[in-house]
């Protein structure tokens, strides 16, 4: 594997799941429960070496289940220590319980999900349904374009959902980005040490103080707690915002909540998230160069959904089209159902598309972005429906 | 009679369980053994509901209240933790009923057995889900009655003991709340073995098992004594031993005290003693023949 | 669950230092004793042995501190009842071992062994019995001193009374000292016991004879008498020639055997009589050399010897000829005795419901032996007494052994009793008390049914005690019955027997015969009692309580109940193997 060093950090060439793995590592999270799932294996399997070996410092439970590896994660965090664990899918979709479970606990587990459709039918190819079905259930959500991003994203993960108490999934798709080979410039530990103080939870098992954590509460009680997680929840936009900006200065990269792209006078905005973001900018250049006024709008956090950032971004825009690869059945795409409620009072009443792409790890080629942004582009009419992009 | 060590009673009284809870006494018994330095994972189930609602609990221990079918898991995650931040004095405990065991939760005991992680996890069986009313487990045994086996249950009730020494874990024990010193015994043992540590528990319960409130010791001998719950210990899922030699009481003498039994038919309970008869053959073998009489 | 608008109510502030619950108060404040409408009672009954044992020995209470390795306090506890508890572990007949309620489980406790270890472990450290009640002014006589004479002097003396002993003889003890061989009793032993009751501070006056050295009337001097003379005029046979110089009267030989003497009676020896003294005789004459024969009038059923006494004899070697009934006895040239003997068969029964024998005529057999010895019963020497205190030739009480008149009291062998050792010591307690009421001016006989110990005759001393100075007394305990116990908490187990000395050495001598137990048979035994009526702290209903609501202090003796928590479930009733536990409705 070349490696280049820049100054202080050096450069690697590896996979999505590698730099995930790289990144636990580097937060010296000592706690990894998992079970494997295609295409996740490799982030397991890489940790599993490095806890064998001794690299990864720690335990790692290697489960029976998902929802077991949850179930164990959350039990260490409130126990007091940094945990981790990485699914897809039907995986996922088998935590589903333990997911409310865990955001119920205030317990900050990080997981990387990789994005893969659900089964019936079979296949594991990318697809974002998996972890946007989970999004009532109080955990934060990043999405992820790169292997880069996601490295970053679990390092920052960790410090916000330190501070605000509430798990955070990573989501990064299925080959596109847990198998693509890039060039991954890796932090040096001390910097991740900086910028990741020691886990610290309030609420952890004292053994001196025995309490019952977690016990049957009244109606009243049940909703006061909810509406505190909803506080929480709330505040992570700002606190998002802010680490993501520490980050920057201590990494030299920063990733913003959404970022726009060439947005300041684009007649139609493109949204998009996770690796057809990447195909988007290439796009968007070409069209811009085209004389065309299209911009790109990268949703990077959807859970909180970054409400006042998406308005403030797309203020005075009147044309928007949102590229979802999933698609909620009988409703639409679900980024564009949340930008949609989002924008709902807008002074400016834009016209909002729902357009259906990549759904079962389908390619969004510039073919398919460039089609989308030129019919939009014509149409003038609002259009509730999700349209289908699916390629002859 | 020795004095029982002075341990304070960390099953608090103002609890809910029924009057005369066979389930109440065996996790106040357990509770006692294990001492103030233990973190205990409590399930959906009678012990979730005796425990208490906010902001009182009957727990003298740090506990959480997990979901159903996670007791293992979640206890096994907390001892990893302590592992990892050095605090080996501190035990870690995991009570779940038939159903979390049995059922719902066989496949995280499992996975939680094959790793060998370190926890002592007690099965409270009361041989039905007691907690929502009195439906038929996969420990409920043949022939009983239970709301949703009206006519009597028509399955045998699974042997969890041999399918905890299929993993080849370091011990597992059959406990019996009507011989107190024998179950806190085991629980003292088990605390100083590394590894996962299964109790079988049986714990009459007064409501379902539809008996008077005051039989529940009694009953938990006369299990004991008819051969229908041995008291036996396995060690690496290889090394019987039998604790007590029973007295070989008539099947009936246990059977008839209960109400879910008061159909039970001549041939049903010559059946239930062909089959006691037979299990306890197969475990003296499986002990090599030698019982060993350690009270 | 009711719904509230408005602020929550909580107990704890907790609720706002976490993001999520976590209780920290204890259910405790839930008295979920208010479900039930039982709650439990302890319920002390009285064991079938203490009923049967004539002096009340508290047998579940001290077999439980001996089990428990508290001698000191289990020999006290004894003491508070029994003031020979050496004597009794030796010689007593142990009628409580016959009603034990274990024989209709499996075998009876070894009560009898289990005293005599209790004595035995402390014998080189008793405890000290000091008087209860402060010095009294008031001045007891007791005449005699065997059981039933220092039994009195004993409780006596511990109420605080001016106790003046008189004994005939040069040495204290009675039947106890001059009746009994050594190798049941050794008299180390016995000076033990009297030595212990004599730091009561009693007056002694050994040597002195009622109607010799002091005359009968000089006894009136004291507030209260009691008199013990015991019995000790051997009775005859009536029948011709056994009043011949070498015919030994029983209770002659073994005084003369206990005073220390080298008795000589010849090589063939026959014993004449059925019962202790008998059995006495003839083991004593084993052991002197002799072959010994006992003849008796009926059959070895009828025989009114304690049973372990005749086994014994017949464990070593002494032999039986039954059903010869002596009718003359004379002195052959050769210094042989001759005794013809009528055959006897049994037939019907005697007035006092005994079978009956009746000679067969014309049927006689006639044995040839070098000793003779008699030993067909005592009667008491009336000759010291005023005839209005005797009647059918014993001293004549009533049933709180008062004589006729009200300052004289009288027990033991004197009176129509059994003749045991261990009915004289209760006899004892039995006039202390009545000496002790008749004293302080009040009524005997309701107080007497409130301190009794069961149904057959036996009085406690504690509890005489607990209402002594306030002159009140609460309701006698019932007994247990068998039914009553749960035994399914019990394990089957054998009793385990005394050892022995083998025939030969025991024969060689009069060294004690039984030998005892060591720590570990000690411990088995005091453990298999059953402790009816009697908490011993087996801690089952502490164990069994779903609620931790009993409490148990095992060495302090306490036992409490959290009735705020008690549900009522009505299990510590049930598992109480011994029926000390009730539960009754509560308001």
């Amino acid at each position: 594997m070349p490696c280049i060093n820049e100054g202080m950090s050096m450069k690697d060439f590896m996979t999505g799941n590698h730099a995930v793995a790289n990144a636990v590592k580097l937060c010296r999270t000592p706690f990894v429960a998992a079970y494997p799932i295609t295409p996740q294996t490799a982030i397991y399997e890489r940790l599993s070496e490095w806890e064998a070996s001794g690299l990864l410092k720690g335990i790692m439970m290697r489960t029976e289940s998902e929802h077991s590896a949850m179930a164990a994660c959350i039990a260490a965090s409130l126990t007091g220590v940094r945990t981790f664990t990485a699914t897809s899918s039907q995986g996922l979709a088998l935590m589903h319980e333990m997911l409310h479970f865990a955001a119920g606990c205030r317990a900050p587990v990080v997981m990387a999900n990789v994005n893969r459709l659900l089964a019936a039918p079979w296949g594991f190819w990318a697809d974002q349904l998996d972890s946007l079905s989970q999004r009532d259930t109080g955990w934060i959500q990043f999405y992820c374009e790169n292997g880069q991003e996601a490295l970053d994203a679990v390092i920052q993960a960790y410090r916000i959902a330190e501070q605000v108490y509430l798990p955070v999934m990573i989501s990064l798709e299925a080959f596109f980005v847990s198998h693509f080979m890039e060039v991954v410039d890796l932090p040096e530990q001390e910097q991740v040490d900086r910028f990741l103080p020691p886990m610290d939870l309030p609420h952890k098992f004292d053994i001196e103080k025995p309490g019952f954590l977690v016990p049957v509460v009244s109606s009243e009680l049940y909703r006061k707690y909810k509406h505190m997680a909803q506080g929480s929840m709330d505040s992570v936009k700002k606190v998002a915002a802010k680490v993501d900006q520490e980050f920057k200065k201590e990494f030299g990269r920063g990733y913003g909540i959404v970022e726009p792209i060439m947005i300041e006078d684009a007649e139609v905005v493109l949204v998009t998230a996770g690796s057809i973001t990447s195909t988007a900018r290439m796009v968007i250049r070409d069209l811009r160069e085209k004389g065309r006024k299209i911009g790109l709008l990268k949703i990077r956090l959807f859970r909180p959904f970054p409400v006042e950032a998406v308005r403030d971004v797309l203020k005075g825009k009147t044309k928007i089209a949102v590229i979802d690869r999933n698609i909620s059945l009988g409703s639409g795409g679900i980024f564009c159902q949340e930008l949609r409620a989002a924008l709902i009072h807008s002074p400016d009443h834009p016209l909002t598309y729902s357009y259906i792409a990549g759904v079962g790890g389908t390619d969004v080629t510039p073919e398919v972005i460039q089609k989308i942004a030129l019919e939009v582009m014509n149409r003038s009419e609002p259009f509730d429906k999700p349209i289908w992009v699916m390629e002859e | 009679m020795a004095l029982p060590a002075q341990q304070p009673n960390l099953l608090r009284p103002g609890h809910a369980a029924c009057a005369g809870c066979g389930l109440a006494i065996g996790m106040k018994l357990v509770l006692q053994a294990m001492g103030p330095r233990t973190i205990t994972v409590i399930v959906p189930s009678c012990e979730g509901a005796i425990g208490g609602v906010y902001p009182n609990t009957s727990y003298g221990v740090s506990t959480i209240h997990s979901a159903f079918e996670i007791a293992a898991p979640t206890a096994a995650g907390i001892a990893n933790a302590l592992k990892i931040q050095g605090k080996d004095d501190i035990q870690v405990l995991a009570f779940a009923g038939d159903g979390g065991t049995f059922d719902i939760g066989l496949a995280a005991l499992s996975g939680v057995t094959k790793n060998n992680e370190d926890i002592i996890y007690v099965c409270l069986d009361n041989e039905a889900y007691m907690n929502t009313g009195i439906q038929v487990s996969s420990a409920t045994p043949l022939y009983a009655w239970t709301g949703t086996t009206p006519e009597g249950n028509p399955r045998r009730k699974k042997n969890i003991m041999e399918i905890m020494a299929a993993h080849y874990n370091p011990y597992s024990a059959t406990a019996s709340i009507g011989f107190p010193r024998d179950l806190q015994q085991k629980i003292t043992k088990a605390k100083g073995i590394r590894g996962t540590k299964f109790i079988h528990m049986l714990v009459p319960c007064p409501t379902g098992w539809k008996t008077p409130s005051d039989i529940s010791p009694e009953l938990s001998i006369l299990a004991v004594e008819t051969n229908i719950f041995p008291l036996y210990e396995v060690e690496d899922g290889k090394r019987y031993t039998i604790n007590r030699e029973p007295r070989r009481l008539p099947v009936q003498e246990y059977l008839l005290k209960q109400g879910r039994y008061r159909h039970l038919k001549e041939e049903q309970i010559r059946q239930i003693q062909m089959d006691v008869d037979e299990e306890w053959e197969r475990l003296k073998q499986r002990a090599g023949h030698s019982t060993q009489i350690d009270k | 669950m009711s719904r509230r608008i408005g602020r929550l109510k909580t107990n704890s502030d907790h609720s706002s230092e976490f993001v999520i619950p976590i209780s920290y108060g204890s259910t405790e404040v839930i008295e979920t004793g208010k479900w039930g409408f039982q709650k439990p009672q302890a319920f002390f009954q009285t064991a079938p042995c203490q009923e049967a044992c004539p002096a009340g020995n508290p047998i579940p209470q001290f077999l439980y501190l001996a089990g428990e390795g508290r001698y000191e306090e289990a020999l006290e506890v004894i003491l508070k009842e029994n003031p020979f508890p050496g004597v009794c572990g030796r010689v007593c007949f142990h009628p409580c071992e016959k009603d034990c309620n274990r024989v209709q489980y499996d075998e009876a406790v070894s009560v009898n062994a289990m005293e005599r270890n209790v004595f035995d472990v402390t014998f080189n450290h008793p405890p000290n019995m000091p008087p209860l009640s402060d010095a009294d002014s008031k001045r007891v006589a007791v005449v005699g001193s065997g059981p039933a004479g220092l039994s009195a002097a004993y409780f006596l003396g511990r109420f605080g009374y001016r106790v003046t002993l008189f004994e005939a003889r040069k040495e204290l003890g009675g039947v106890m000292r001059w009746g009994i061989p050594e190798y049941r009793l050794s008299k180390s032993i016995l000076r033990k016991e009297i030595k212990r009751i004599l730091q009561l501070s009693i007056d002694v006056k050994t040597g002195v004879r009622v109607g010799k050295e002091i005359s009968f009337e000089e006894l009136d001097r004291f507030d209260a008498v009691f008199l013990s003379p015991g019995a000790g005029l051997s009775l005859s046979l009536g029948i011709e020639g056994e009043d011949l110089k070498k015919v030994w009267r029983g209770g002659d030989f073994l005084d003369r055997i206990n005073s220390g003497d080298k008795l000589r009676i010849g090589k063939e020896v026959m014993v004449i009589g059925g019962g202790n003294t008998a059995m006495d005789v003839a083991r004593s004459a084993l052991r002197l050399g002799s072959r010994v024969t006992v003849a008796y009038r009926r059959t070895r059923a009828e025989m009114p010897a304690i049973q372990d006494e005749i086994h014994e004899a017949e464990q070593e070697g002494v032999r039986f000829e039954f059903l010869l009934q002596p009718v003359k006895i004379s002195l052959l040239k050769n210094k042989k005795i001759s005794v013809k003997f009528q055959r006897m068969r049994i037939r019907g029964r005697d007035q006092s419901n005994r079978p009956k024998a009746i000679p067969i005529q014309g049927a006689y057999v006639t044995r040839e032996v070098d000793g003779l010895i008699k030993a067909v019963g005592e009667g008491v020497d009336l000759s010291w007494i005023p005839g209005t205190l005797c009647k059918n030739s014993l001293i004549h009480v009533n049933s709180s052994l008062t004589t006729p008149h009200p300052k004289f009291f009288a027990g033991g062998d004197a009176v129509d009793q059994p003749r045991t050792i261990v009915t004289a010591i209760g006899a004892g307690k039995r006039a202390a008390i009545a000496i002790d009421l008749y004293l302080r001016g009040h009524n005997h006989d309701d107080v007497f049914s409130k301190i009794r110990v069961g149904n057959k005759g036996v009085l406690s001393m504690e509890s005489y005690l607990s209402g002594r100075s306030g002159g009140n007394w609460s309701e006698p305990k019932e007994v247990v019955s068998y039914p009553q116990l749960n035994t399914l908490y019990f394990e089957h187990s054998q009793r385990v027997e005394m050892s022995k000395l083998g025939k030969q050495k025991a024969l060689k001598d009069f060294s004690e015969v039984n030998l005892g137990f060591n720590s570990k048979e000690a411990r088995i035994s005091a453990l298999r009692c059953f402790s009816c009526g009697t908490c011993n702290y087996c801690y089952n209903c502490y164990f069994f309580c779903p609620e931790g609501a009993i409490s148990l202090d095992a060495f302090h003796q306490t036992k409490y109940v959290d009735l705020d928590h008690c549900k009522g479930c009505g299990t510590c009733a049930k598992s109480c193997p011994r029926n000390v536990v009730e539960m009754k409705d509560v308001g």
